[in-house]
């Protein structure tokens, strides 16, 4: 059926239409043009994503380095953290070599177990550093100070029952003379 | 025997007994200090000797070998180990002379290790890799694939070898630089060593 609009009402639908007509196609060239954008925005943001994890996997590598180090110098047994220490670099070198080849989503994954097995390691680290501290502290205080302070007592103490064996030996040597 | 002639006696009794005591202290200052601080790298076999190395391989076979460090630098020490492959012609790292000439390959690294090793100890790492390549006859020389290192596959889409006609063979060089992190400048830096496998890569 077809029904003719005269005058007014006909140049109004007619603008109407042809709002509508070019609206329509808008929306068909928007949908055709995201079909090539969204997989490069996609691998932009995925992209973006693996070097932020990289970056901050690295940078809890070397704190949590750094501490290690600082607990191994106070003198601490660091061999439980350095096999975590390990594994945690073991991932972060399957991201790096993963981020090379341009596989962000396993560079990805790889950076976060990185950082995953790093949590509360600094803390712990930190503990390990302060008990050694405390542990030299003793040892120094017993094996040195103790030692040298026990040693000068014996030299005293001999020079101490010395001259009192010697005035007991004078004074018996004297009454027997 | 008089009172004197035990003098001689006590002082020796006392000097025994003084140095008994302090001999924990006296230990600690009798300890020489260490002088000498750097690290060992290394490459075994499979069967941890230095005897049975991979050296006629087939492509797409399994090889084993072992990858150790040892640290004697005094201090826990974070190393990066790169893993490069070179023919005759392309450039090779040094690790003799003098410490300031002796320089990485500028070749890219094809796989990377990281270890932190404790003063005074060894890490040692399992390492199984393989190589597919294939013989292109018209250009007369092996194009490689890909490497497979410990389960990670990676392209070799670049590399070739020509044939040797000195010593009969397509030979290739897979090597391991060893890099150290510097807590100085937050950054690696070549350390100033590195081992390398010998291959000849049988085409039939």
């Amino acid at each position: 059926m077809l029904i003719r609009i005269r005058g007014r009402e006909g140049s109004v639908l007619r603008k109407a239409l042809s709002v509508l007509r070019f609206a329509f196609v808008l929306v068909l060239l928007f949908a055709a043009a995201s079909q090539s954008f969204v997989p490069v925005t996609v691998a932009e943001s995925s992209e973006d994503e693996a070097t932020s994890a990289l970056a901050t996997a690295e940078g809890a590598v070397v704190s949590a380095y750094q501490a290690v180090s600082g607990a191994e110098e106070a003198g601490a047994n660091v061999s439980g953290l350095l096999v975590r220490l390990n594994e945690a670099g073991e991932f972060l070198a399957r991201a790096r070599m993963a981020y090379r080849v341009d596989d962000f989503e396993s560079a990805f994954d790889s950076a976060v177990q990185c950082q995953e097995k790093l949590n509360g390691f600094v803390v712990e680290a930190n503990v390990l550093r302060e008990t050694a501290i405390q542990e030299r502290y003793m040892d120094f205080l017993v094996n040195v100070v103790g030692s040298v302070v026990g040693a000068v007592a014996v030299v005293c103490g001999g020079l101490v029952s010395w001259f009192f064996l010697k005035r007991k030996y004078d004074k018996t040597g004297s009454v027997a003379k | 025997m008089s009172f004197q002639e035990y003098r001689v006696l006590f002082l020796a009794a006392t000097g025994i007994l003084t140095l008994l005591v302090a001999s924990p202290a006296v230990s600690r200052l009798l300890v020489p200090p260490r002088t000498e601080f750097f690290t060992e790298l290394w490459i075994l076999d499979s069967n941890r000797k230095a005897d049975d190395y991979p050296f006629n391989l087939t492509r797409n076979q399994d090889y084993s070998v072992f990858l150790g460090i040892g640290n004697r630098l005094g201090y826990c020490a974070y190393y990066f180990v790169e893993v490069k492959f070179r023919n005759q012609t392309q450039p090779a790292p040094t690790s003799f002379g003098p410490l300031a000439n002796r320089t990485p390959s500028s070749l890219p690294a094809l796989f990377n290790i990281t270890a932190f090793v404790a003063d005074e100890t060894v890490w040692e790492t399992p390492l199984t890799f393989s190589f597919d390549y294939g013989y292109n006859e018209i250009l007369s020389r092996v194009e490689f694939y890909s490497l497979t290192l410990n389960n990670v596959k990676v392209d070799m889409d670049d590399y070739a070898i020509t044939w040797d006609s000195e010593k009969g063979g397509f030979f290739g060089y897979m090597f391991f630089e060893l890099w150290i992190f510097d807590a100085a400048a937050s950054s690696f830096r070549y350390h100033e060593r590195f081992v390398d496998l010998r291959f000849n890569m049988t085409v039939y």
